[in-house]
């Protein structure tokens, strides 16, 4: 084993192999600053160049470039309001905040040092888990993968106000991206719904247009109306101190860091649930892990642990992912599904044999996820200084290439017009959203958990019909469910009552 | 803003009906999710509204997501809104009209001239860089396929 964990790393180094990982490294840069460009189509144009490489040179190339992506992707989020990648929104939703409160420094440094820990901490997992996860993925069927969807979204709705009035909003925001993700066609019948006679509603709303729109049109707005730069008329923090701080930041919450990885990983072992689940559950963690209503309520305004959470677990699931792919040859999200064309191009076949005859290459490319990483980052830390200053770029000048980038990001998911209005229409809603105090992230969560939570749903009541409910993980996961529904009632009277005291 | 905050609650339980009224002739299998979704869906945006009406509603504190900018005059920030929409929206009509290659130089060069008020030579260069930029990455190296403009099609170039 020790054996095959050394010679995995003499592959990843090999320079052929330690070369060809660069060059992904830098397309997964570009990709991953990129709106809307997301690493699995780079991974899918990658493919046809890897016939003439060796298994190790391909999988150095393919995963260096995939998980840098997911890292980068937090960049843009953080100094634009624009998701670099559809797996890195939930980073907007603090990151933004705190480069327009003047600190893009300490968010980058945040986000890049917990994405760092979270992708060590998904390879990690990738060389302890494959034994051991098979039995507890085997557990899991339909219902109890409903049930997990569900309390996701549960998680995030319940934590979306400061008062029981508060969370209504909430859960109308999550139901509402649910029944978002239900137009177009049924997937077990083939039934067209809500599809307003449009071909292009067919396949039902795209993850680019709508989380582009949602997040980066409203950011754009609000900075044309304030008319400064991003980071508005404060004076330039030290930049350098700032990214340390963020450094710090993951250190100092480092439990945090290390629940949210963990967090990723879960989900990306779960075939189905995709980056957009994960960094969301982390979200939530991050934001249920407050003290109290009081400490919550920084949630959304700029808190570095609402960008440490998404970041750790954005990367951690990569790990986790892997495991179900390299196993059993079940692919956990789209990307990993093209990275199985990847194996099947080798002629390796996923399963039993990655675990004894190819477990050299198994291990590689958990050395490859670290070491890509670790160069990434310091790579970041070094040219932070230059990236945080276009926060202070007059917002006159950002604006056109933002909308640019935001649009070209949007036409990538069909290559038609449509996608930009589809991009307009949410972005016009999700401006809505924010003036009249909506919550945007159960809206996201709900719209990237539906397809998935419906097909489970459909799957659980053809096999079993209502029976499933009385499932022993699914009566478990119901009382979670109630748990965390109930918890902020619960802290927000426990405080009211410690408050006369205190008085 | 309370009035605003009243016709979106409202226009939720809109889309929430309409999604029950269109559901409810479907098969079994296919009205299963939106009917369980948009019926909790129509009683909780209810709830909400007559809380709003009853003038109970919770503040906005609190609500995990971001705050606007609130220091700029509401009819100066209601101006530059209706601005930046008519640019978002004139964008989009440049792309129907010319095509993604075509546009993104022209939108780049008219925001910064006319916008931003850059100066000609400095829009111009930024126009001429977007296009280079445009071209090396979208178009050459990761291939993305852009449509022609309408105005191109019936040029028939």
């Amino acid at each position: 084993m020790f054996d095959a964990f050394i010679e995995g790393l003499l592959l990843v180094l090999q320079w052929k192999a330690f070369s060809l990982m660069l060059v992904g490294m830098a397309l997964g840069f570009c990709v991953g600053l990129l709106p809307g460009i997301g690493g699995a189509a780079t991974l899918a144009l990658m493919i046809p160049f890897i016939f003439k490489m060796s298994p190790a040179e391909a999988f150095a190339f393919l995963l260096g470039m995939h998980s840098v992506a997911a890292t980068t992707g937090d960049i843009t989020s953080v100094l634009f309001g624009v998701p670099g990648e559809a797996i890195s929104a939930a980073t907007v939703v603090d990151g933004y905040p705190m480069a327009k409160r003047g600190e893009a420094g300490r968010a980058l440094g945040a986000a890049l040092m917990s994405s760092l820990l979270g992708a060590l901490i998904g390879a990690f997992a990738l060389a302890l888990a494959i034994p051991i996860v098979r039995p507890l993925v085997l557990t899991f069927g339909s219902p109890e993968l409903f049930m997990l969807g569900v309390i996701g979204i549960s998680c995030i709705t319940s934590l979306s106000g400061s008062t029981a009035r508060g969370q209504i909003k909430g859960f109308v925001m999550g139901l509402l991206g649910l029944l978002v993700a239900t137009i177009g066609q049924e997937r077990q019948s083939g039934s067209l719904r809500f599809d307003m006679g449009l071909m292009y509603l067919w396949d039902g709303l795209d993850f680019v247009p709508v989380l582009v729109g949602i997040f980066a049109i409203p950011e754009i707005i609000d900075l044309a109306v304030r008319g400064t730069s991003i980071a508005g008329d404060r004076p330039p923090e030290h930049l350098s101190s700032g990214v340390l701080e963020g450094v710090k930041d993951t250190f100092r919450h480092f439990w945090l860091v290390f629940r949210c990885s963990v967090v990723g990983v879960f989900v990306g072992i779960l075939p189905g649930a995709g980056g957009g689940v994960a960094q969301w559950m982390a979200y939530a963690h991050a934001v249920q892990s407050a003290k109290d209503g009081k400490d919550r309520a920084g949630f959304g305004k700029g808190d570095v642990r609402g960008v440490l959470g998404p970041g750790a677990a954005n990367n951690s699931k990569e790990g986790g992912e892997l495991i179900p792919t390299v196993a059993f040859g079940v692919p956990g999200s789209g990307a990993m599904a093209i990275l199985l064309s990847g194996f099947l191009i080798m002629g390796i076949m996923p399963g039993p044999d990655m675990l004894t005859k190819h477990l050299a290459l198994t291990f590689s490319m958990v050395w490859t996820l670290a070491i890509a990483n670790v160069i990434t980052v310091v790579l970041c830390l070094a040219i932070l200084d230059q990236l945080a200053k276009l926060t202070y770029v007059r917002g006159g000048l950002i604006i056109p290439f933002v909308l640019l980038l935001v649009f070209v990001g949007s036409y990538t998911a069909n290559g038609q017009i449509a996608d930009l209005m589809v991009t307009l229409i949410f972005g016009v809603l999700s401006y809505f959203m924010v003036i009249f105090g909506w919550p945007r992230p159960p809206f996201v969560l709900g719209f990237v958990l539906g397809k998935v939570i419906e097909t489970y749903l459909f799957i659980s009541m053809t096999r079993y019909g209502f029976a499933w409910l009385t499932h022993p993980i699914v009566v478990g996961l119901i009382v979670l469910m109630a748990i965390v529904i109930a918890y902020p009632y619960v802290q927000q009277r426990r405080q009211r009552s410690r408050e006369p005291l205190h008085a | 803003m309370r009035k605003g905050a009243v016709v979106f609650c409202g226009f939720l339980m809109v889309v929430s009906g309409f999604a029950i009224f269109t559901a409810t002739g479907w098969s079994f299998k296919t009205k299963l999710f939106p009917l369980s979704v948009a019926i909790p869906l129509l009683i909780l945006s209810t709830v909400q509204l007559i809380l709003m009406l009853l003038g109970k509603e919770e503040t906005n504190e609190g609500a995990m997501d971001v705050d606007f900018a609130t220091d700029v005059p509401p009819e100066i920030a209601r101006r530059r809104v209706v601005g930046v929409f008519c640019w978002i929206v004139g964008f989009i009509a440049l792309v129907y009209l010319l095509g993604f290659p075509w546009t993104a130089p022209l939108f780049i060069f008219l925001y910064l001239r006319f916008q931003s008020e850059v100066s000609w030579a400095g829009a111009l260069a930024s126009a001429a860089v977007t296009w280079g930029c445009f071209h090396l990455l979208f178009q050459s190296l990761v291939h993305i396929q852009f449509e022609s403009g309408v105005i191109q099609t019936w040029l028939g170039l």
